[in-house]
């Protein structure tokens, strides 16, 4: 039996990020990663953005937190290279419905004190001459970029196990430990784990370990995918995506472009147990990044993969205490698009543990916000 | 999405696939083998040499013609083969994306048989990444596909048989191997592959491995140095060599990643080459439906990959209900024998990393074999082929265990005993008479056999060997007889030049000799001009 | 424990062939690889995510085997007991404009 400060389930970057801010503050963290490799899950399987705009005002002032005070200078606190571009997000569109939906996201993020505004086609040209002439307008936010999430997922791992935070993969949990209406630790196949907290940072399998100590969590499961080129000369470095959410990527330091898209058919892909690819899939996203890009054409597809996102019933992450279970902290539901947000999830939790405040007000993502409609 | 569709969809069209095919169109499946390469045929069409084994396994004959063979053979039984195909992946419910042309193809197979072979491992070594640093199937190709000498002076790493095959295949093309390098201490591959590498005069090295590639842009020195039976280099034993290529032949890796994509369970196995499907003796893997043959299941060579071919084929056809059970098992059962056949003697897949000291007669084997490339002049002696008699007689230089008996067949006097038990060694009859009609010499394949007649009356001595060089020495030509070491033994008219339909290409040359040297003279080089 | 990240490796040391280049493709050194596993990238996958050795043209064609035996060897297991990296398609680099036409009618 080993005995922490935190136990930490789920190896993914919200695990490592957490165990390491709170490594930091001086905390004994032990972190389980059902897997054998950490990061496995969609942490090394997203498109890396680092976002704001396009996101759900109850979660953009945590994210905004991230990336004025955590991501400038991640590279340096991680002594890896994350590869992070500042250099801002076009979220395109080509019709006047799109046009439609970026409005709203817009006019929704600037109440919250976000630098987004509307562009016309032209304009986005101007910012990046490789798009299209389908591209009609767009919302664009200076201040969003991009990150290399392999790096910046191991960049944590290997900074909070220097620090002395101990992770065990292939550690499935079985259960969370309730005893006298307190949280206590774990149990897995080789035994019990004790913590005076345990964080549940473990996508999806979040949902059932919950479930055991009476919370349900309202989310799915469901596979996306993703490919990569081979490196290509320089091209831009802003970060892409659509007002309809079904395409992104960015061109990487390494030159290669990575995008991911959508077959439109995602809710309905079936799998083996794995995160395996769709046939269907990858001819889609080409075709999609064909015609944003027509210049990359010739550019050759390297690797094609899926992942299991996690979104929860309003899209949004479900963040915090759990009154029910003190000791819980709830960490998941991040809907595919929870590695930009991850430095501050890690870094306002790890406060939250340590010292029972946070900078930001994650009321807003509190796990009972979940209502019927009626 | 439509799909084309196929009772069986073949990944590779080698040895493997293609005999898979045949064998499951002949039950009267739909079958398509899809392969990557402008040429089918895998890596049989760059098999030059004759192969070995028995007249089931297509023994005597030259790699490439097999080839050809299994190519006719697919198109009667109407067999789809679709060249530059290059498979994108294997999906669920086994679909196949393919890519043809500029566009790609949804297809789908109540059954798939993976046949994709294996890749050459590479070893590292300062400069490894040089040009002219090339694995030897690498410079195969180059040679026999596309008549490229892969370079001029070449030092080959690796002694197993495809370092042999290559490295005969390198001198056969003009180029000089000046030495044949293994961190082993004994040689891997069959002794009488090394035998006519040896006696063209190449040095082997064992206990040895290359130190450093040396050179700015391309390959312009190699440096080799001994190691020790922990394999780590021993201080002082550095010998240098120029060459502007190192060939490399440490191995096989099976290429099963489609395997590994569609879910089938796999294993790390060392003693097939790395990561392999787990699968049945008949190519089954652990999801039904999809199977394997040939390489990419366990490294072996071409004759068992082709009979792993067609006891997938069987399997697939029972599978799909185009065979009934009781005939598969008759079928499989004649398989089963034929690829047991191949699976014996020294080389043996069970016998891997045994120390063998003794051949199955009981007879010591020969240490300089396994370590210097020949057997020499005082071991030939002890092994039942090689005798002394009046008259033109066969001397078969073949002292291992290896399954592998075209020469019995090829004698029509039945000199030559080798009886049912296929790697037992050919023994000379003493009851029948040598007519000197050479067909055993060419029959084979591991130019092993020579034609003797110790005494023709005027203090000299013939010697007939096979020979696969160009040009081939005219008559009269003067030149040396080179000993089984590659040393000069002797001085060396032909006499005799044979070709013929029947030898496939091994040209005969008969030497004259001075009549002490009968014994020893084993190669010919013509004088320098 | 096999999946202890924590357990005792020994020190990194360097060693004389440490700039020897390994992955081709991305031009990644045997030092770099021995390091990695050092700032704790214990598997395949880790030490290809960390360093990109094996995602490049070549998909680690060439040097999955050789990569395995050096993270092996540093952390004295057999190269067995090392789970290689997930084999994703396609399996030969495609041109995007290729992957995309599919042909729903065309006989092969």
């Amino acid at each position: 039996m080993e005995r922490s400060d935190v136990l930490v389930v789920g190896g993914g970057i919200i695990g490592c990020a957490t165990a390491y801010y709170l490594a930091k503050a001086g905390a004994k963290v032990t972190v389980l990663e059902a897997s054998e490799n950490i990061g496995d899950g969609g942490s090394s399987r997203n498109g890396g953005g680092v976002r704001q705009s396009g996101r759900d005002p109850r979660e953009l002032p945590l994210v905004m937190y991230g990336i004025k005070n955590l991501w400038p200078h991640l590279s340096e606190e991680l002594s890896v290279d994350c590869e992070y571009h500042q250099d801002g997000n076009l979220r395109l569109g080509k019709n006047e419905k799109h046009r439609q939906i970026l409005q709203g996201l817009t006019d929704r993020a600037v109440a919250v004190g976000l630098d987004v505004r509307m562009i016309d086609g032209d304009e986005v040209r101007k910012i990046n001459p490789y798009l299209s002439d389908e591209v009609t307008v767009a919302s664009w936010c200076p201040t969003d970029g991009h990150a290399n999430p392999l790096t910046t997922t191991l960049g944590y791992y290997k900074s909070a196990r220097a620090l002395g935070v101990h992770f065990i993969t292939a550690e499935p949990v079985n259960a969370i430990k309730k005893v006298r209406g307190k949280i206590v630790g774990v149990t897995t196949p080789d035994g019990d784990f004790e913590a005076d907290t345990v964080v549940l940072a473990a996508g999806y399998a979040s949902r059932p370990l919950a479930a055991g100590v009476g919370i349900d969590l309202p989310m799915q499961k469901r596979l996306i995918e993703a490919l990569v080129t081979e490196a290509q000369p320089h091209m831009f470095d802003q970060m892409l995506g659509t007002a309809e959410a079904d395409f992104y990527g960015h061109q990487t330091k390494h030159g290669s472009f990575v995008f991911g898209g959508s077959s439109g058919l995602e809710p309905f892909n079936t799998d083996d147990g794995r995160p395996v690819t769709s046939s269907l899939t990858a001819p889609c996203i080409c075709r999609g990044i064909m015609k944003y890009f027509p210049d990359l054409a010739d550019a050759k597809i390297v690797r094609t993969w899926a992942g299991w996102i996690d979104p929860s019933a309003d899209g949004v992450p479900i963040l915090g205490t759990v009154e029910e279970n003190p000791g819980l902290i709830l960490a998941c539901g991040f809907t595919g698009h929870g590695f930009g947000i991850a430095p501050a999830v890690g870094d306002q939790l790890a406060k939250l543990i340590t010292t029972g405040k946070t900078d930001v007000d994650l009321t807003p993502l509190h796990y009972s916000r979940f209502h019927a409609k009626i | 999405m439509k799909c084309n569709r196929y009772d069986l969809l073949v990944v590779g069209a080698g040895p493997a696939g293609l005999s898979a095919a045949i064998e499951a169109a002949s039950h009267g499946l739909s079958v398509v083998v899809f392969d990557e390469n402008a040429r089918p045929g895998g890596q049989l069409f760059k098999q030059i040499h004759k192969f070995f084994g028995s007249k089931e396994h297509r023994a005597k004959i030259r790699g490439f013609r097999i080839g050809q063979q299994l190519l006719a053979e697919a198109d009667e039984k109407g067999v789809q083969v679709v060249l530059n195909a290059t498979v994108i992946g294997l999906y669920q419910d086994r679909e196949l994306v393919v890519r043809i042309g500029d566009a790609i193809h949804h297809v789908k197979g109540d059954a798939i048989l993976i046949a994709t072979g294996a890749s050459e491992n590479m070893v590292t070594f300062p400069g490894w990444t040089l040009p002219g640093v090339m694995g030897a199937g690498a410079a195969q190709t180059m040679m026999n596909l596309y008549g490229v000498k892969p370079g001029k002076k070449v030092l080959m790493l690796g002694s197993g048989n495809v370092g042999l095959v290559v490295s005969f295949q390198l001198l056969q093309a003009g180029c000089e191997v000046v030495a044949l390098v293994d961190a082993a201490p004994k040689i891997g591959g069959y002794g009488v592959h090394a035998a006519k590498v040896a006696r063209c005069g190449v040095p082997f090295f064992l206990s040895h491995t290359i130190k450093k590639a040396e050179g700015d842009d391309h390959v312009t020195g190699v440096t080799i140095a001994q190691v020790d039976e922990h394999f780590q280099f021993i201080e002082g034993t550095e010998k240098h060599f120029d060459v502007d290529t190192i060939c490399v032949a440490v191995g096989l890796s099976p290429m099963s990643q489609l395997l590994k994509m569609a879910g089938c369970e796999m294993e790390d196995n060392p003693k097939r080459g790395g990561q392999v499907p787990i699968c049945d003796d008949h190519g089954r893997t652990s999801i039904p439906g999809i199977f394997v043959a040939g390489d990419v299941s366990g490294i072996e060579e071409a004759s068992s990959a082709m009979i792993e071919g067609r006891m997938a084929g069987t399997a697939i056809s029972e599978y799909l209900g185009y065979l009934d059970h009781e005939a598969e098992e008759t079928e499989m059962d004649t398989l089963d024998h034929d690829l047991a056949g191949l699976r014996q003697g020294m080389f043996a897949p069970a016998n891997r990393g045994k120390k063998i000291t003794e051949t199955e007669e009981g007879i010591p084997i020969s240490t300089n074999l396994l370590t210097k490339g020949f057997v020499s002049d005082e071991e030939i002696e002890r092994f039942p082929g090689v005798t002394h008699s009046k008259g033109i007689h066969p001397v078969m230089e073949c002292t291992q265990n290896i399954p592998c008996n075209p020469c019995q067949d090829a004698c029509m006097q039945h000199c030559i005993k080798i009886g049912d038990h296929i790697t037992a060694l050919p023994a000379v009859n003493p009851d029948s008479t040598c007519i000197g009609c050479g067909m055993c010499v060419a029959s084979c394949p591991g130019q092993a056999i020579f034609l003797v007649n110790e005494d023709v009356g005027d203090g000299s001595a013939e010697v007939t060997i096979p020979y696969e060089f160009l040009p081939l020495p005219e008559k009269g030509t003067k030149g040396i007889a080179l000993g089984r070491s590659g040393q000069k033994v002797c001085e060396a008219e032909v006499v005799g030049v044979r070709t013929a339909k029947a030898f496939d290409e091994t040209h005969l040359l008969t030497m004259r000799v001075p009549k002490e040297y009968a014994g020893r003279a084993r190669f010919f080089r013509r004088a320098e001009v | 424990m096999a999946n202890d990240r924590s357990r005792d490796i020994g020190p990194f040391t360097e060693q004389p062939d440490d700039d020897m280049i390994i992955c081709r493709c991305e031009e990644v050194t045997k030092g770099e690889i021995r390091r990695a596993v050092h700032e704790g990238m214990y598997t395949i996958p880790e030490i290809r995510r960390y360093l990109r050795c094996g995602m490049g043209l070549c998909q680690g064609q060439t040097c999955a085997k050789l990569v395995k035996g050096i993270v092996a060897r540093e952390l004295k297991v057999s190269p067995a007991e090392l789970t290689p990296a997930t084999s994703r398609a396609p399996m030969r680099p495609m041109e995007m404009h290729i992957l995309a036409k599919e042909e729903e009618d065309g006989t092969i």
